[in-house]
């Protein structure tokens, strides 16, 4: 009777051992997403982005032999939430690796968290140029930065010789990067800024602000914004009648939901994005067809950032044969990749150096490339007609 | 500039007024802070959003629809759970209507998904001179002035308007005089609940909707309210225009940042000069 039970226990213990042996269960990959709260809309997007990848990865047989498997909490859209949420990722869920948050001040709330721990994380979703000159050693940019993000709208702007720009942003970290590097690069052309002001998180009233902005009468309006405010505004100037003869805004015009919600307001309004379907770098195409059919809805740029760099964390793991940090942290600084999304390549901080913004304008109810020459499909419809005469 | 700003803070004072209205009624009837009443002036905003979407429905007449649905959820909210806090102290009904307003937060992202929702009915705006009226705002306001005015009435002239105010006054009294207590404080909260509702609605024409839209309205209600007076009816009235103008002044002559600070400032001021609000408490 022992011996059987024994020969039972054995039988048993072998069975876990060589589960054990085969495969050491899955490599577990956490991250805190903005699945409620302001950037809900934009926050589902970089989750369907990380799903899509592990999903990808799985069926080329995952990372080192071992599954690939997203542990993934709702921050809320809040910093504090995230730094919580980290830290409970590292510390009681002991995930193999991270990944990052989505937006610029959450990103740079959970750094100091993986910094800390030193885990290795690429941020597909900060465009702050600020959090990669810290001297932070494990964090990685995907995007191009924010101060670079209105420089396709400007520049259009300057090549059509007008001279007065108004620039306004959310009072938040990337809107403020964004702001002043559209400052920068429209005095480096030329261009006169006749109005800057900043509003904060949750703003829903810009009558104030509008009225001012009106005042000054400038050629362009540049907005730095996110979803929820670039609505707003655009409701806002069109109820001040506020007429710029070019008008763009930064994170969220991009959405498909952003002319959803705006219908024919959205015409004309320029936006920048890191990336867009119909963008010419192999593996696009066949992301963006599985991303429709596994999510039914189109992938945005967040979307494809957030695919891209959980591939180019793969594909370090995979160069370094190992997850330890220091050692993917090499390969990370010495990679230099094409994805579907654009070229990666970092500096020594971290900070991108090689992916490149596209500027498009809504043109019957369709993203139309605009900005540089190089990718555009057509020209812009210029200038903007006066809201009364639409 | 000036005229455009001083335009645009009295279309959206009728606003304040009238949802802010609804809170007073609580407050002054049943010592209730009512934390949920920007979450039910969401629902209010999803109803209206709902009725144009899903049945094509004209937004504005939707308004009525959006207060009746609401005037139902607030019976049936102050009969199951409201009623336990009224003799309760405030701490109790702070906590109560906190989880309410939670609760119903979190149902709404379940429901209706965080995303924006827009009804495009009337955008733009008539241009008289240097003056831009926003056509959604414009209209709004009507409504907004309408509705107040209507509730009012009811308070002033009828029987049920009065049992309210004399509840307000003195519950013993009210209770003495043969007045369903009761049934009056079920009804306050149903009609302060479709007050609510009727500012979602006109909100929802005026802006992208999306579920954590209540939680500033609570606190602008509140604002509101202790301007004018906690429990005192025309002060709301009062307080939800100078709160309207007070905000798009502080951001025309300062930032649209300050612009709330100074609305705070405002309410310190008050607290600390006229605790009472600037008419006074519940002289009904």
């Amino acid at each position: 009777m022992t011996r059987k039970a024994l020969a039972a226990l054995l039988a048993c213990a072998l069975m876990v051992l060589g589960v054990g042996v085969e495969a050491q269960g899955p490599i577990r990959v956490g991250a805190s997403l903005s699945l409620t709260g302001t950037y809900a809309k934009l926050g589902k997007n970089v989750h369907e982005g990380y799903q899509l990848c592990q999903k990808d990865l799985n069926a080329k047989g995952g990372l080192l032999g071992r599954k690939v498997e997203f542990v993934v909490y709702d921050d809320q859209s809040t910093p504090a939430t995230a730094v919580r949420l980290y830290e409970k990722l590292i510390t009681e869920d002991k995930v193999d690796a991270v990944m990052g948050p989505y937006s610029s001040p959450v990103t740079e709330a959970a750094a100091n968290v993986t910094e800390k721990y030193k885990k290795v994380m690429v941020a597909p979703m900060a465009a702050t140029t600020s959090i990669f000159k810290k001297n932070r050693k494990y964090i990685f940019m995907v995007i191009s930065p924010a101060e670079v993000y209105l420089e396709g709208l400007v520049d259009m702007a300057a090549k059509k010789g007008l001279k007065t720009v108004a620039i306004v942003n959310e009072d938040t970290l990337f809107s403020k990067a964004a702001a002043a590097g559209a400052a920068d690069i429209a005095k480096k052309k030329g261009m006169q800024v006749v109005f800057t002001e900043a509003y904060p998180k949750g703003n829903t009233d810009f009558s104030g602000l509008l009225t001012k902005l009106r005042a000054t009468n400038p050629d362009v309006v540049a907005a730095a914004t996110y979803f929820d405010d670039a609505v707003a505004l655009t409701r806002q100037m069109k109820e001040l009648n506020v007429n710029p003869k070019m008008y763009g805004v930064t994170v969220g015009g991009d959405l498909p939901e952003f002319y959803d919600t705006l219908k024919q307001n959205a015409e004309y309004i320029y936006g920048a994005t890191q990336w867009e379907a119909t963008l010419p770098y192999s593996g696009n195409k066949e992301f963006f067809e599985a991303y429709k059919k596994d999510f039914a809805h189109e992938p945005s740029y967040h979307s494809a950032a957030a695919y891209a760099g959980c591939l180019v964390y793969a594909e370090a793991v995979r160069r370094a044969g190992t997850l330890d940090a220091d050692k993917v942290r090499e390969q990370l600084l010495k990679l230099e990749m094409r994805t579907m999304f654009g070229d990666y390549k970092v500096d020594a901080d971290g900070f991108q150096t090689a992916h490149k913004m596209v500027t498009f304008q809504w043109q019957g109810e369709k993203k139309v490339t605009v900005w540089p020459d190089d990718l555009a499909q057509g020209p812009a419809r210029y200038p903007t007609p006066p809201w009364t005469q639409r | 500039m000036l005229g455009q700003v001083i335009v645009s803070g009295i279309l959206s004072g009728a606003l304040y007024a009238m949802v802010a209205l609804g809170l007073a009624l609580i407050f002054g009837v049943m010592r209730v802070i009512n934390i949920a009443h920007g979450p039910l002036l969401m629902l209010g905003a999803y109803c209206t959003w709902l009725l144009y979407v899903g049945l094509g429905l004209n937004p504005l007449l939707t308004v009525p629809v959006s207060m009746a649905v609401l005037f139902v959820i607030g019976l049936v909210l102050q009969r199951t759970l409201v009623f336990r806090v009224v003799d309760a102290p405030e701490l109790s009904s702070l906590l109560l209507t906190f989880g309410v307003s939670i609760a119903i937060v979190n149902l709404a992202q379940l429901v209706f998904t965080s995303d924006l929702r827009a009804v495009e009915y009337i955008t733009g705006s008539w241009v008289i001179g240097r003056l831009a009226f926003s056509k959604p705002r414009v209209i709004a306001f009507l409504f907004a002035l309408g509705v107040t005015a209507l509730a009012f009435l009811f308070l002033q002239r009828t029987r049920l308007g009065k049992a309210i105010r004399a509840t307000s006054q003195s519950r013993e009294v009210a209770m003495v005089c043969g007045i369903d207590v009761g049934r009056v404080h079920m009804f306050t909260f149903g009609l302060a609940s479709a007050l609510a509702a009727a500012g979602g609605a006109l909100l929802a024409v005026i802006v992208a909707i999306q579920p954590e839209m209540g939680g500033v309205w609570t606190f602008k209600s509140f604002l509101v309210i202790v301007l004018g007076g906690a429990g005192n009816y025309p002060g709301a009235l009062l307080g939800g225009m100078l709160l309207g103008l007070v905000e798009q002044l502080a951001s025309l002559f300062l930032t649209t940042q300050l612009s709330e600070v100074v609305a705070y400032v405002l309410l310190v001021v008050v607290l600390l000069v006229r605790p009472s609000g600037l008419l006074g408490g519940r002289q009904t």
